[in-house]
C-alpha cells in the first residue's frame, strides 16, 4: 500500500562543510590543554630575533639561526617564526607568576620536500610557579599522551637539547607496529629564560612543552604524506566530516 | 658521525655487546642507528665533546669501565720557531703548532690505523693528513697538515672580508666572499681556517716533513661557511660544536706518538700560542637544587659520585667543570647529567597540581564563523602564505624558497582561487572554501598583522535533487548569508577568472573580510555541526579522472520508492565514489513520480574504463528492474 508519504520529495540532506583537519587536531589538543588548566595566548608570526631566538637562549652560533633555516623578512629587520616559543616569552613578559599558558599556529622553516614544509603547526605550553620539577612534567606529558592516544600506549623519555630547556627531553610512543615514534620535546624552562622575562629564577622555576600538529593528525588520521593537508582538495577535505 | 663499535669495546673493560653500548648511548641521550660494526651518531649540537671515540667513552664511563690504551709521546719537545702572526686572537684564543721531520713515508700502517680506514670505509690520503684524520676520530680535536717545505713565508691568521679564489686541497675551486677566517702566506690564502685547508700547501704522498696546526677557534667563526661554500668538512662540524681547547698538548703528543710508530723522527719542535685562557666552570655543590629540579631524592655521595665519573672533580664544595664540557654551567645542567644517569624513564612522576577552568576556545567570533561556514557547505583549506605577487603593501623574504614565493600574500582571495581551480581541474563541479588567517603587510617600516576571513563558491548549489541545476552566483551567496546571519554585512563579490588555469566558465562569488569587522551577534549563532568526535582513518584520493553516469527511473507503484532509494543509495563498490539523487518530480496527471539518480566512478589504481562502469550499472540495473512497479524509461 502506498502512502502519501511515498509521494513526498526526498529528504533533502543538507550539504556540510568540513574543518581543517589540521585545525580540528589544534582544537582537540588546546581544549585538552585548557580543560587542565592552561590559558590561551596568542602572537604574531613575523616576529623579531630577539623574541624568536635571543630570549630563548638561542645562541648567535646556533644553526638554526641561519638563512637557510630560518626565513627573514625586509632585510633581516624580522623574520618568520620558527616556533611558537616566542609567544611564551611574551606572555611571561605581560603577567606575573604562577602562569600556564599554551599557544598554538603556524611556524615557518626554509624547507620544503617529501616529509618537510616550510609551514607547519605547533602548539606549545609553558608553566611557571614555585619548585615545578621534572617528575611533574613528566606527569603532565603523560596526562596529555594519554588523553591524545589513550591510556595504554606506551611512552618513553629520552635526553635531547633545546636552548631553551634545560633539562630537555623528547617522547616517544610505541606504534602499533612496535616502532617508537617521537611525538613531542619538552624539558624544565632554562633559568636563563625566566631571567630575561625578569622572572627570578632562585625562587621560581617552570616546565615547557612542545608538539607538532601535523605529526600527531598524521598518526591519528593513519596518514604517510604531510604535504596532502596543504592541497586543498575536496577529495582529502571531504574525509574530515 | 660514524663510530667503530669495536673502537669503543677494545677499551671497555666489562666487553659490553654492540645492544648493550646502543642501549648506554641512548639512555646517555645519544641518538644512533646501528649498520653492522658502525654506529652511525646523531648528536645534539651541545655535546660536540662526544664526536669522537674517546668522547663517547667519557660519556660510557657511567657504566662501564673504561682503560684508555693510547700512548702518547712524554719526552720533551724543542722549541718551534715559527714565523707565525695571530691577526684575530678574539676567533683564534690558542693555537699550537708541531714540525716533524721523517725519515722515510711509511708505505703500511700498523693495525689500528689501517683498521680505521677499514671498518670506517674510508680512502686515504697521505701519511700525515691520515694521522690528522684518525687524530680527529679519535680524540675529537681536529688537526691540519701543512707540507712544511711549501710554506715559504709568513703564516698569518686572520678573520676579514675578503673575495679571493681559493684552490682547495679537495680540488675544488671557490670563492671566498664577505668575512672569513683564513691563514695566508703572502696575502694568499693558504687554509679557510676550520674548514678546510688548500691545496698550495697541502701534504703529498712524498711530504716528509709537516707543520701541525692545533687550534681552538670560536664556534662563531666557522659556522656556516661548509655549507656557505658546499664544503664536507668533519673539521668544520667540530669546531662548529666547540673543541676542548686544553687538549692540544695530549693531540699533539698523541700525533707524535703515532707517527713515531710508523717512522723515525728525524726532527720535531713545537709551539703553543694562548692568547686568553678559558674561564675554567664552577658550580657549587647543591644536590639539594638538584633534587628539587628533578622531582627525586639522590644523596650527595651519590651525586659526587656520578659527576666523578663523568670526569667532573669536587674540591671545597665547588664541582669543576671538565674544559671539554661547553654545554655545563647551571644546576639545570648538571640535574641533566643525573637525569641521563639515572635515565629519564626511571625517574618517577609526580603528580602536577592545575587548576582545571571550564572554558573552551571555541567560543570566539572566529570560531562560530567557521562552523557557520561548515553548516552551509563550506570547507575550510589552509595555505602557504608565500606569493609571487608584489604590492606596494608586500612584505619581501628575504631567503625565498624560490622567485614565486618571494612575499608574504596581503590577501586570502588569490589563495582561494587557485584552490578553486585546482579542484575544478579535478572535475569538482560544486566548490565553497573558506581560509581565516593572518595577513601581514609592511607600512611606513611597520609590519601590520589582519585576522581575515576569505570565502569563495562556484558551481552547483548542492547534490541533491533541488540545487543540482541552481548555480551558486552572488544572490545566492548574499542570501544564504544574509538569511543566517541578518546583522552582518559580507559583501559578497564577482570575482574575474582572468588568469585562473581553469577551463569552467562558471561564476565565481566570495568576499574577504577582515575578522574585527564582524559584530558580536555572530556569537548568538546556533551552529547545527559539531567538530568530528573521532579521528577518522584516511582513505588514499585518486588523481585519475572520474567517470559519471545517470540513471532516471519512472515509479508507478509508489511504495516501491522506498526500496529503490535504499538499494541505490546503499549501494556499495569499491569504484563508486559517490551517488545522489540529482531529480525528482512528481507527475500527479500521469501518478508517476520520476526520479534520477547520479553515479560518480573513480579508480585510485588506473583510469576508469568503460567496462568497469558498465558492469557496475549493469548489476544496479539487473537488481532495480526486479523491483514491483519501477522501470527505466528508454532501457532496451
Amino acid at each position: 500500500m502506498s502512502s502519501n508519504k511515498d509521494i513526498l520529495p526526498p529528504e533533502i540532506i543538507k550539504d556540510k562543510g568540513a574543518i581543517h583537519p589540521i585545525n580540528h587536531m589544534k582544537d582537540s589538543i588546546m581544549n585538552l590543554l585548557v580543560s587542565l588548566g592552561f590559558e590561551i595566548i596568542d602572537g604574531p608570526e613575523i616576529e623579531t630575533e630577539e623574541f624568536n631566538f635571543d630570549m630563548l637562549n638561542i645562541k648567535k652560533t646556533h644553526p638554526a639561526r641561519q638563512m637557510h633555516d630560518t626565513f627573514y623578512v625586509e632585510n633581516k629587520s624580522n623574520l618568520l617564526r620558527t616556533h611558537t616559543s616566542p609567544v611564551q616569552i611574551r606572555g611571561m613578559l605581560e603577567k606575573s607568576p604562577p602562569l600556564a599558558f599554551i599557544s598554538g599556529g603556524k611556524v615557518y622553516r626554509k624547507d620544503d620536500d617529501a616529509t618537510h614544509l616550510p609551514m607547519f603547526h605547533q602548539i606549545e605550553g609553558i608553566l611557571v610557579d614555585e619548585n615545578v620539577s621534572f617528575a611533574q612534567l613528566k606527569d603532565l606529558i603523560y596526562r596529555i599522551v594519554h588523553s591524545l592516544f589513550g591510556e595504554d600506549i606506551k611512552l618513553r623519555f629520552r635526553p635531547s637539547y633545546f636552548p631553551f630547556t634545560e633539562p630537555s627531553a623528547e617522547v616517544d610512543i610505541l606504534s602499533t607496529e612496535g616502532k617508537w615514534i617521537e611525538i613531542l620535546g619538552c624539558g624544565l624552562v632554562n633559568p636563563v629564560v625566566l631571567e630575561n622575562c625578569n622572572i627570578d629564577s632562585n625562587k621560581l622555576s617552570g616546565l615547557a612543552f612542545g608538539l607538532g600538529i601535523e605529526r600527531i593528525a598524521m598518526l591519528k588520521h593513519d596518514m604517510n604524506d604531510i604535504r596532502e593537508f596543504y592541497k586543498s582538495n575536496l577529495d582529502f577535505l571531504g574525509q574530515f566530516k | 658521525m660514524k663510530i667503530s663499535y669495536s673502537h669503543l669495546v677494545s677499551q671497555i673493560k666489562e666487553n659490553p655487546s654492540i645492544e648493550m653500548i646502543s642501549e648506554s648511548l641512548f639512555q646517555l641521550g645519544h641518538e644512533h642507528e646501528i649498520d653492522g660494526d658502525i654506529l652511525n651518531m646523531e648528536l645534539t649540537p651541545n655535546r660536540g665533546d662526544c664526536l669522537s671515540v674517546n668522547g663517547l667513552l667519557r660519556d660510557l664511563a657511567v657504566f662501564y669501565t673504561i682503560n684508555l690504551k693510547e700512548k702518547i709521546y712524554s719526552k720533551k719537545i724543542d722549541k718551534l720557531q715559527l714565523d707565525f702572526e695571530n691577526l684575530s686572537q678574539n676567533i683564534c684564543p690558542k693555537i699550537s703548532f708541531l714540525k716533524i721531520e721523517i725519515d722515510k713515508v711509511p708505505k703500511e700502517y700498523n693495525k689500528y690505523l689501517n683498521d680505521y680506514f677499514i671498518k670506517l670505509n674510508l680512502n686515504k690520503n697521505n701519511f700525515f693528513t691520515d694521522v690528522s684524520n684518525y687524530l680527529s676520530y679519535e680524540t675529537g680535536q681536529p688537526t691540519h697538515c701543512y707540507d712544511a717545505n711549501k710554506i715559504n713565508g709568513k703564516l698569518v691568521l686572520q678573520e676579514l672580508e675578503i673575495n679571493q679564489e681559493f684552490h682547495t686541497l679537495l680540488d675544488k675551486k671557490i670563492t671566498l666572499s664577505d668575512k672569513n677566517s683564513f691563514f695566508s702566506i703572502n696575502d694568499e690564502v693558504v687554509n679557510l681556517a676550520g674548514v678546510v685547508g688548500g691545496k698550495s700547501t697541502a701534504c703529498s704522498r712524498e711530504t716528509k716533513t709537516v707543520l701541525v696546526e692545533c687550534a681552538f677557534f670560536e664556534p662563531e667563526a666557522i659556522i656556516g661557511k661548509s655549507l656557505k661554500y658546499d664544503i664536507q668538512s668533519e673539521a668544520s662540524h667540530k669546531f662548529e660544536r666547540f673543541v676542548d681547547p686544553e687538549s692540544h698538548e695530549y693531540v699533539i703528543r698523541r700525533f707524535i706518538n703515532i707517527v713515531s710508530e710508523h717512522s723515525n723522527i728525524k726532527e720535531m719542535s713545537f709551539i703553543s700560542y694562548e692568547y686568553k685562557k678559558k674561564q675554567a666552570i664552577k658550580i657549587p655543590v647543591n644536590v639539594d637544587k638538584i633534587n628539587q629540579i628533578l622531582g627525586i631524592d639522590i644523596k650527595e655521595d651519590q651525586y659526587v659520585n656520578y659527576l666523578s665519573k663523568l670526569g667532573f672533580s669536587i674540591n671545597d664544595n665547588m664541582i669543576n667543570v671538565p674544559s671539554y664540557r661547553s654545554d655545563i654551567s647551571s644546576q639545570n645542567d648538571l640535574s641533566e647529567e643525573v637525569a641521563r644517569i639515572i635515565g629519564y624513564d626511571n625517574i618517577s612522576k609526580h603528580k602536577l597540581p592545575l587548576v582545571k577552568v571550564k572554558t573552551s576556545n571555541t567560543d570566539s567570533i572566529e570560531n562560530k564563523l567557521r562552523f557557520f561556514l561548515i553548516d552551509h557547505g563550506f570547507y575550510e583549506v589552509i595555505n602557504f602564505p608565500f606569493s609571487d605577487e608584489k604590492c606596494i603593501d608586500s612584505i619581501k623574504i628575504d631567503n625565498s624558497l624560490d622567485s614565486n614565493k618571494e612575499y608574504m600574500r596581503t590577501n586570502l582571495i588569490n589563495s582561494l582561487l587557485e584552490n578553486l581551480a585546482f579542484n575544478e581541474r579535478r572535475q569538482k563541479d560544486s566548490i565553497k572554501l573558506f581560509e581565516i588567517s593572518d595577513v601581514y603587510t609592511f607600512k611606513n617600516n611597520k609590519i601590520k598583522k589582519k585576522r581575515n576571513l576569505g570565502i569563495v563558491a562556484s558551481g552547483r548549489v548542492g547534490h541533491n535533487h533541488k540545487d543540482f541545476s541552481k548555480k551558486i552566483n552572488k544572490k545566492y551567496l548574499t542570501n544564504l548569508f544574509k538569511d543566517a546571519l541578518p546583522s552582518e554585512d559580507f559583501a559578497i563579490k564577482i570575482f574575474n577568472r582572468d588568469g585562473l588555469n581553469s577551463k569552467i566558465k562558471n561564476e565565481i562569488v566570495g568576499c574577504e573580510i577582515d575578522i574585527e569587522n564582524f559584530s558580536t551577534e555572530v556569537l548568538n549563532y546556533r551552529e547545527e555541526t559539531r567538530p568530528p568526535s573521532s579521528f577518522k582513518k584516511f582513505s588514499q584520493i585518486s588523481d585519475l579522472p572520474f567517470s559519471s553516469r545517470d540513471l532516471s527511473f519512472s515509479i508507478k507503484d509508489f511504495s516501491s520508492r522506498q526500496n529503490l532509494e535504499k538499494y541505490i543509495l546503499g549501494y556499495e563498490n569499491e569504484l563508486l565514489k559517490e551517488k545522489f539523487i540529482f531529480d525528482y518530480f512528481y507527475n500527479e496527471n500521469s501518478a508517476e513520480i520520476k526520479i534520477g539518480f547520479r553515479f560518480i566512478f573513480q579508480s585510485v589504481n588506473s583510469t576508469i574504463t568503460e567496462t568497469e562502469v558498465n558492469n557496475v550499472m549493469n548489476d544496479i540495473i539487473r537488481h532495480t528492474e526486479k523491483i514491483k512497479g519501477v522501470t527505466i524509461p528508454g532501457l532496451k
